[in-house]
């Protein structure tokens, strides 16, 4: 124990060393280049945003490899490097071969193309190098693979392929938890720009207004798309450790799609950021056409790491519907399935079918920038409305994908701590479905004031307003369930009782934006903003907490520290109550979204400055969060039985849970939520 | 269990009249096929061709991708065994499947928002030649995967040999004759919104073709090599429903491109 610890301690500051040196070398590297590029030396070359990018690339790079050596994750990122360099070197040499300009320093040296290209082939070289392949080409040649691999023991499987789901669900949460962080960085530094009206804080880091007014876009655009991807990495984590659990499975039913949906997210995150070091863009998260035709490349990063992201999203949304359809311990009818297998079931009809069309989308966009297909130029026919049909076929669903596994959070812990039956369970259970399907038809409400045809108003306000019932379906069994339940209060029960109170929030702050003759005055407002911000943090944000503080003790076998989760909730809660309340006023006001700068004279300023604080708080409030979640890791292990008095199956075994499961199938003989009814039993082991 | 389930998947085909009937399918699908070319020189009936459309998709769906065997009673438990395990890749690809549908059926929507009932000029003999070259390989497809359940290994790489030949054939009919052909008709790729939607159907729908012949090329070596049996041949299975889908869509987009609408 003590020779493993100190071990991965001088890892881990090996790790530290090799990240400085990587981030330097880059940095170096990147200067060194625009000095040769340009033929001359200038210190403001020091604040190339490009060359701070590759700085953190080898960085990331020198530390994986100070903690592993060359392995997993480490082989991965060389082979994206290599292949991102050979792709661009192939587009280049045909460029060059067939007399077509291939250089251009003034554009980032390459072509858009070879850029594109170069891209799609590191994250291709990422899947190879990482080993995420290595099995299907096996297949391929005819030759048989074991069913079952073991994992090496100890934190390294974490960094390579596993097909264990509980370490690919890690595997999510930590991604998703990573860029959290980053798309919250993202935040606070547009918001301390906005703290006060006029340009101060972004001009500190970049040499002129232009540049600091670009970063702001960037910033803005980044911090929507990375807490997305975010999102759909966490609650990807969430249901890939706890659904084949909750149904009594070994496994998912493709464990290597799986590993494959996890590893082909790393690269398209890489490619993402990147965007930031090819100019960024300025259209922020939904890449409107006819913009996105004029953004710097970086919108091309953009495009393709959703796209490429996307396909995470479609496998592991296949993965799990076809694993509940087919490997439910005996007993398990339909109606006996745990509320949270509802939820990730219809988000994944969703994310299965929908996402295509974003991808579609972006696709359109990128061939019309590389190859001049006009499908959004008027001038040539094309249509820029149809940009965002195809967007929000998919974008709105979207929203019901992030938030009901939340939901499914909410209905699954509330009966445990209020220690009563869920209220209602048959109608909860099918309003999770009601909301994927009617999500199908709501799309266009995002574009009442686009110029689309008017006709189509009418309609989908009344689909959109027909969200209301099944999620109200869902708050009303939650109040019922509560209702003279003997009701307790530790962390995760705060943050999901935070999560339905915010939610609330957002769900009555959606009607207005809903109904056309409201939402011509609230479109493209921080009224929308706040409403969004809401629904996210209620439907997603506090159940993805309250899901880890939960199910910590299950995954590691200890229990996070209380007093330092209550600290977490309560210093979370109000300053996003702050923040979000304060967005709907000054939206409600007039203030415009998406905007650097507004006028002193609005009277925005102290408003402003309070959402400013608020968000730090909120970044404090993680911060103490992460602390809690490194300090608990560092403990002995204290918590091997049901912690939380549950029925549910995964707290009937010992904790951490064991690697393939349950040693022996369960049956489900009773309801899941039964709780506090004497003699009512649920699974019997 | 594992055997009684064999033996009724060999029962399924097991016998003369599987290939009869796929042969009797695609008399009917040329047959159509044939018809919808005659409704788009008379009276171009956009109801007509779809219902036409329709019938041919609803044909190969169920004779040729036999989707209901999606429907099947499985009663095996046993995660481990093989039938557990084919019924369990046949329902991850037909979701596979739906999720593809829908970027061609986004692309499909895209076409008629751009172009309303108006379509591009283009040669109408070409299309119905590489069209035809892509139905008739679904019937060798069809015929090469009922030959290994049937247990005739060289029936099955000749039919597959021929699929792969016809597919091929497409393939470089649409890339390198039609498309030439088109440009040089001023349809061109950065014109107009109907050449860059015309170019974006037909190349994502060839690159679908050109990842389906590389699948049909994985199963050739491998049934080459003798790794397949009446009994256990999920891999020819896969490919051959992921052949016959991209016919489906082929089938929307060959009405879609070249027949419903007034020629621009």
């Amino acid at each position: 124990m003590t020779q493993s610890s100190s071990t991965s301690t001088g890892n881990l500051n090996r790790a530290l060393l090799f990240f400085l040196i990587g981030t330097l070398l880059g940095l170096a590297l990147g200067v060194g280049l625009h000095t040769a590029i340009s033929g001359g030396f200038n210190t403001t070359y020091w604040m190339d945003i490009p060359s701070w990018m590759l700085g953190l690339l080898l960085g990331t790079l020198g530390f994986f490899y100070g903690l592993l050596g060359y392995y997993g994750i480490v082989r991965g990122l060389v082979f994206q490097v290599v292949g991102t360099l050979a792709g661009i070197l192939l587009v280049s040499a045909i460029r060059a071969a067939l007399g077509l300009s291939f250089f251009d320093p003034a554009k980032f040296g390459f072509h858009e193309g070879a850029w594109v290209f170069g891209a799609l082939v590191g994250a291709v070289a990422f899947l190879a190098g990482v080993g995420a392949l290595t099995d299907w080409w096996k297949w391929a040649k005819g030759e048989a693979t074991s069913d079952h691999h073991e994992d090496v023991p100890g934190w390294r499987k974490y960094f390579g392929v596993s097909l264990d789901h509980k370490v690919i669900g890690i595997q999510y949460t930590v991604t998703s938890l990573l860029l959290l962080s980053v798309g919250g960085l993202f935040a606070l530094l547009f918001r301390v720009e906005l703290a006060e009206s006029g340009l101060q804080f972004l001009t500190v880091l970049t040499p002129d207004q232009t540049a600091a007014l670009n970063l702001y876009n960037s910033l803005m655009s980044l911090h929507g798309i990375v807490m997305i991807i975010s999102i759909l990495l966490g609650i990807a984590g969430v249901i890939n450790y706890l659904v084949p659990l909750l149904i009594g499975a070994a496994d998912m039913a493709f464990p290597r799609l799986n590993a494959f949906s996890f590893w082909v997210a790393v690269p398209a995150a890489v490619i993402l950021l990147g965007s930031l070091g090819l100019g960024g863009f300025d259209t922020g998260w939904t890449g409107y056409a006819p913009l996105a035709t004029r953004a710097p490349i970086g919108i091309q990063m953009f495009y393709l790491g959703v796209w490429v992201a996307g396909w995470s999203s479609i496998l592991g949304a296949l993965n799990l519907i076809a694993t509940v359809l087919r490997m439910r311990a005996r007993g398990m009818t339909a109606f006996r399935m745990p509320i949270l297998v509802w939820a990730s079931v219809a988000t994944s009809i969703i994310s299965l079918t929908a996402t295509q069309l974003i991808g579609l989308s972006f696709q359109m966009s990128m061939f019309e920038r590389l190859f001049g297909m006009p499908f959004f130029n008027v001038a040539k026919g094309g249509n820029p409305i149809l940009f965002q049909h195809l967007f929000w076929f998919y974008s709105h669903p979207a929203v019901y994908v992030f938030v009901l596994p939340g939901l499914g959070v909410i209905s699954e812990l509330l009966p445990v701590f209020a220690r009563k039956p869920l209220f209602g369970y048959r109608w909860v259970a099918l309003s999770s479905i009601g909301i994927a399907l009617v999500g199908f038809l709501v799309w266009a409400h995002h574009m009442f004031t686009s110029g689309m045809n008017e006709y189509l108003r009418v309609p989908f306000m009344y689909s959109t307003l027909l969200v209301a019932v099944p999620t109200g379906v869902k708050f009303f069994s939650w109040v019922a369930t509560l209702w003279k339940g003997k009701i307790e209060a530790p962390t995760p029960m705060l943050f999901v009782l935070g999560g339905i109170v915010v939610f609330l929030m957002g769900g009555l702050s959606g009607p207005p934006n809903a109904t056309v003759s409201t939402d011509l005055h609230l479109h493209d407002t921080y009224f929308i903003v706040g409403h969004f911000h809401s629904t996210m943090f209620g439907g997603y944000v506090f159940p993805f907490f309250a899901a880890i503080y939960y199910w910590f003790p299950k995954a590691t076998g200890k229990r996070l520290d209380e007093t330092l989760g209550k600290w977490h909730f309560w210093l979370m809660t109000p300053s996003f109550l702050v923040l979000t309340l304060f967005m709907m006023r000054v939206g409600l006001l007039g203030m415009r979204r998406r905007i650097a700068d507004y006028d002193p004279m609005l009277g925005f300023d102290p408003w402003h400055l309070a959402m400013t604080i608020a968000a730090f708080l909120i970044a404090l409030s993680v911060v103490i969060f992460f602390y809690n979640m490194v300090k608990t890791l560092r403990s002995p292990v204290t918590e091997t039985g049901n912690v939380w008095n549950s029925r549910s199956p995964e707290w009937q075994v010992p904790s951490p849970m064991p690697a393939h499961n349950y040693e022996k199938e369960f049956e489900v003989v009773g309801e899941p939520y039964d709780y506090g009814l004497p003699g009512s039993v649920y699974v019997k082991m | 269990m594992t055997h009684a389930h064999t033996s009724q998947h060999a029962a399924s085909h097991g016998s003369k009249d599987a290939l009869f009937q796929g042969l009797v399918i695609f008399v009917l699908l040329a047959f159509l096929t044939a018809v919808e070319f005659f409704i788009a020189i008379t009276n171009a009936s956009v109801l007509l061709l779809s219902v036409a459309a329709l019938l041919k998709v609803g044909m190969v769906v169920y004779y040729y991708m036999h989707i209901y065997k999606l429907l099947e009673e499985d009663d095996e438990h046993d995660h481990s065994s093989f039938a557990w395990k084919v019924a369990t890749n046949r329902l991850g690809l037909w979701l596979f499947l739906l999720s593809d549908a829908f970027v061609f059926g986004g692309m499909f929507v895209a076409r008629f928002n751009l172009l309303g009932f108006t379509r591009p000029h283009l040669n109408q003999e070409l299309g119905l030649i590489v069209t035809s070259a892509l139905l008739i390989s679904s019937f060798f497809m069809n015929r090469g995967e009922t030959q290994m359940a049937l247990g005739d290994r060289k029936g099955f790489l000749i039919s597959t040999s021929i699929t792969f030949l016809l597919g091929l054939a497409f393939l470089l009919g649409v890339v390198f004759v039609e498309w030439p052909e088109a440009i040089h008709e001023g349809l061109t790729v950065d014109g107009s919104a109907a050449g860059g939607i015309f170019f974006l159907m037909t190349g994502m729908h060839a690159f679908h073709v050109l990842t389906g012949l590389i699948f049909l090329l994985v199963i050739l070596r491998n049934g080459w090599l003798g790794l397949y049996s009446p009994e256990r041949h999920w891999a020819v299975e896969a490919a051959a429903v992921y052949w016959h889908f991209v016919d489906v869509v082929w089938i929307f987009y060959y009405p879609a491109l070249y027949l419903i609408g007034k020629a621009l």
